[in-house]
């Protein structure tokens, strides 16, 4: 039996690390900060590469570079891709 | 009629430079009736000389945030703000981060109004192999498409004309395309702009490589907790010195232009009322306003060249620990630290704020900030304090900015946990691409803000200068006997010590002005204040000193000179004029500057709301009196309460 994908905090995946935005891995998130990341890019099923974790977290989405706070980014839930790069 | 045409897009999508390549010089910044987020205005002239209005609108993300930047561009859009709907819209869209902009653009263009597409920073995305197909695009969503670069010029010609069309023939957007009816960010929404991408852009096949890049290092640099913070220090260290540098030199120039032009009306007019009020009131009051407006070009420039660089959103962050601390987002240090230069700067900064309460917080306090304005004073009290110990001199004068400092960012906590209170929004910043900066862009943004210190507190200082110069100059007092008699001695002496009767007659002269000073309304209302002033240690002279230099700090210590006698051309750090004023004495005979007179002055002045150009650049930022009327009480309050205590530690 398929083991369910593991999700965890956007804060803390690793640098360089990649993953995917969940449906609702933004729900425990105030409103207006949900629909302000939705539009900044960081909308349901996109893919997000950790450039630095910590304070700021720095994220990559498609071309864009977001800086999140870490209690923001704490409360983001992702499930990590695995590594292609050899 | 000449149409009107707003200019949409996301942040960071080379908005403002496509609005500054079209219009050049000819725009300003404006407000809707109402509305306090601000807006440019300009106007382009096409080849042909067709006119046409251009709104540049905040950088947004979506029409439907609950943020004052997206309600503004809603309503613009809608018409129910300004002069009705705007004839025409011209999306701007970033060619090198189309996903998210094609979302933006559906949203804006389902509003059904006439619109332009314009593909931006075409040039960056061909060098990464992204070549975009505008008939396609046009295809696709149902307007004309034009691929430009607003920096290098490249489509700009196509793009007014397809404006020019487009605006004449009011043209709504195909009813037929199906826009995603959801909000940018949606899955549906990103479906679409997936679909539609696929159609107009032959794209590069990017690698997922996972190593570390350049823009990676240099981020995790520039945001570094430590690292970060000396990078930053480091940048606004060459930044300001740069300023102080760069700008004395123009700033003596105005000086000398404004006292040339003194000069000459006083030559060309008779003596009398209108000549005082045009030399001292209207000459006088206009050179106070201009003298300042070296640094907030420079200042503009060179926040304008960071910013563009993509430095300024990484430095941000690297503040930002420290300064929520204090209640205050990491944007604030900027404006705080260009207060150090001159608080009026510093305040229209503050715009770079996006929450209203975060602003409204750092514009309260920017004051508390020592601007070079504070430097002529702090150098005569430290001077007085500690004659003859340079070095004892110079940590008093480093502890008054420290002094400032501390008391600015205890009162920022403070508002933020009363007044103020509220959430702080946390700081989610997109960090543009790393890249050179444009000088011509920079100097349109420079010379934009310069119009606007000029405009919004050109005339109101200047009507309030006027007032100050009335103030001090009537009722004029008949001529002081001892002078008199000091002239007659000059008369006498003047065939055989020409020498010694110029010092009579300079000592005559001031004489006069210090007569003058305690005869006028402003010195009457000296004597009216000082039972006030009086628990500070302030006598009758130095109460006069402190009231005229509300409308400027830096007339504090002219006014003492004169008062002491000991002429209005020093600058604080000739010993002679040092060793004067500490001997002037006080109308009882006593010394003017006792060292508990001397602290109580200097930490009035590190901490009181003194000067009048700054109240005026806060009520127009935060579009009420109320604000700075607030500051002046709470800045005057504290102020007065820690001079108390000096004084009363000292004697």
């Amino acid at each position: 039996m398929a083991q369910p994908p593991i999700r965890i905090p956007l804060s803390q995946l690793a640098r360089g690390q990649r993953a995917t935005v969940e449906c609702s891995a933004l729900d425990s998130l105030p409103n207006e900060h949900r629909c302000l990341l939705a539009a900044m890019g960081m909308g349901e099923q996109c893919e997000v590469r950790v450039c630095r974790p910590g304070t700021p977290c720095i994220v990559q989405i498609d071309r864009t570079r977001l800086g999140l706070p870490h209690g923001i980014a704490d409360r983001i839930m992702v499930t990590p891709i695995e590594s292609t790069s050899p | 009629m000449i149409p009107r045409i707003a200019l949409l897009g996301n942040p960071n999508t080379g908005k403002s430079t496509l609005f500054n390549r079209l219009c050049g010089l000819r725009s300003k910044t404006a407000n809707f009736p109402g509305s306090t987020v601000e807006h440019q205005v300009g106007r382009c002239v096409t080849k042909s000389g067709q006119e046409m209005d251009l709104i540049d609108l905040p950088g947004i993300y979506s029409l439907m945030l609950e943020m004052p930047e997206s309600r503004l561009c809603a309503d613009c859009l809608d018409g129910r703000v300004g002069d009705g709907r705007p004839d025409a819209a011209l999306l701007v869209l970033d060619a090198n981060n189309l996903s998210r902009n094609l979302q933006f653009a559906a949203s804006a263009l389902r509003r059904g109004l006439p619109s332009v597409v314009a593909i931006n920073m075409v040039d960056l995305a061909e060098r990464r192999g992204l070549i975009i197909d505008e008939r396609a695009a046009s295809q696709a969503l149902g307007v004309p498409v034009v691929a430009v670069s607003a920096r290098s010029g490249q489509g700009i010609d196509r793009l007014i004309e397809q404006l020019t069309r487009t605006a004449m023939s009011s043209a709504t957007p195909n009813p037929d395309k199906a826009f995603p009816t959801t909000e940018p960010g949606s899955t549906a929404s990103a479906v679409w702009a997936a679909d539609v991408f696929a159609q107009i852009a032959a794209h590069p096949d990017e690698k997922n490589d996972d190593r570390m890049t350049i823009h990676d290092r240099l981020d995790a640099a520039f945001t570094h907790p430590l690292l970060g913070i000396v990078f930053f220090v480091l940048m606004m260290s060459l930044l300001f010195a740069s300023i102080y540098w760069l700008a004395q030199f123009p700033m003596e120039a105005v000086d000398g232009i404004f006292g040339w032009l003194g000069h000459g009306v006083e030559s060309m007019m008779p003596a009398g009322t209108l000549r005082d009020l045009t030399v001292n009131g209207i000459v006088g009051g206009v050179s106070a306003t201009v003298v300042f407006l070296p640094q907030i070009l420079l200042l503009f420039f060179l926040l304008a060249l960071l910013e563009d660089s993509g430095y300024l959103a990484r430095a941000a962050f690297a503040v930002d620990r420290t300064m929520r601390r204090f209640g205050l987002p990491g944007q604030a240090f900027m404006p705080l630290l260009s207060s150090h230069a001159c608080a009026l700067p510093g305040i229209m900064a503050t715009r770079l704020i996006p929450n209203h309460r975060d602003r409204l917080a750092t514009i309260l306090v920017a004051p508390f900030m020592s601007c070079s304005a504070r430097v002529p004073v702090y150098a005569l009290l430290t001077g007085v304090l500690f004659a003859g110990r340079p070095l004892a001199a110079g940590f008093a004068f480093t502890g008054c900015y420290v002094l400032g400092g501390v008391v600015g960012l205890a009162t920022a906590a403070l508002l933020r946990k009363t007044i103020l209170r509220g959430p702080s929004t946390p700081m989610m910043l997109e960090l543009p691409d790393y890249r050179l900066p444009s000088i011509r862009n920079a100097l349109t943004i420079a010379m934009d803000r310069g119009m606007l210190f000029l405009k919004n507190a050109g005339s109101v200082i200047l009507s309030i200068a006027i007032v100050m110069w009335w103030l001090s100059a009537y009722p004029k007092s008949p001529p002081n006997p001892e002078s008199v008699a000091i002239e007659l001695r000059a008369v006498e002496v003047a065939q055989t010590d020409p020498t010694a009767a110029e010092n009579l007659r300079s000592q005559a002269e001031r004489l006069n002005e210090r007569t003058q000073q305690s005869g006028s309304f402003a010195g009457q209302l000296g004597a009216i204040f000082q039972p006030a002033f009086a628990p500070i240690g302030l006598d009758r002279q130095l109460t006069v000193a402190v009231l005229t230099s509300f409308l400027a700090r830096e007339v504090f210590t002219t006014t003492v000179f004169v008062l002491a006698g000991a002429g209005s051309d020093a600058d604080g750090e000739d010993q002679g004029t040092l060793a004067t004023v500490r001997s002037a004495t006080r109308d009882d005979g006593l010394p003017l500057f006792t060292m508990a007179t001397s602290a109580s002055l200097l930490i009035f002045f590190v901490l009181a709301m003194q000067c009048l150009p700054t109240l005026v650049v806060v009520a127009k930022e935060t579009g009420s009196w109320r604000w700075p009327l607030l500051q002046f009480c709470y800045m005057t309050f504290i102020a007065y309460t820690a001079a108390f205590f000096a004084y009363r530690l000292m004697s």
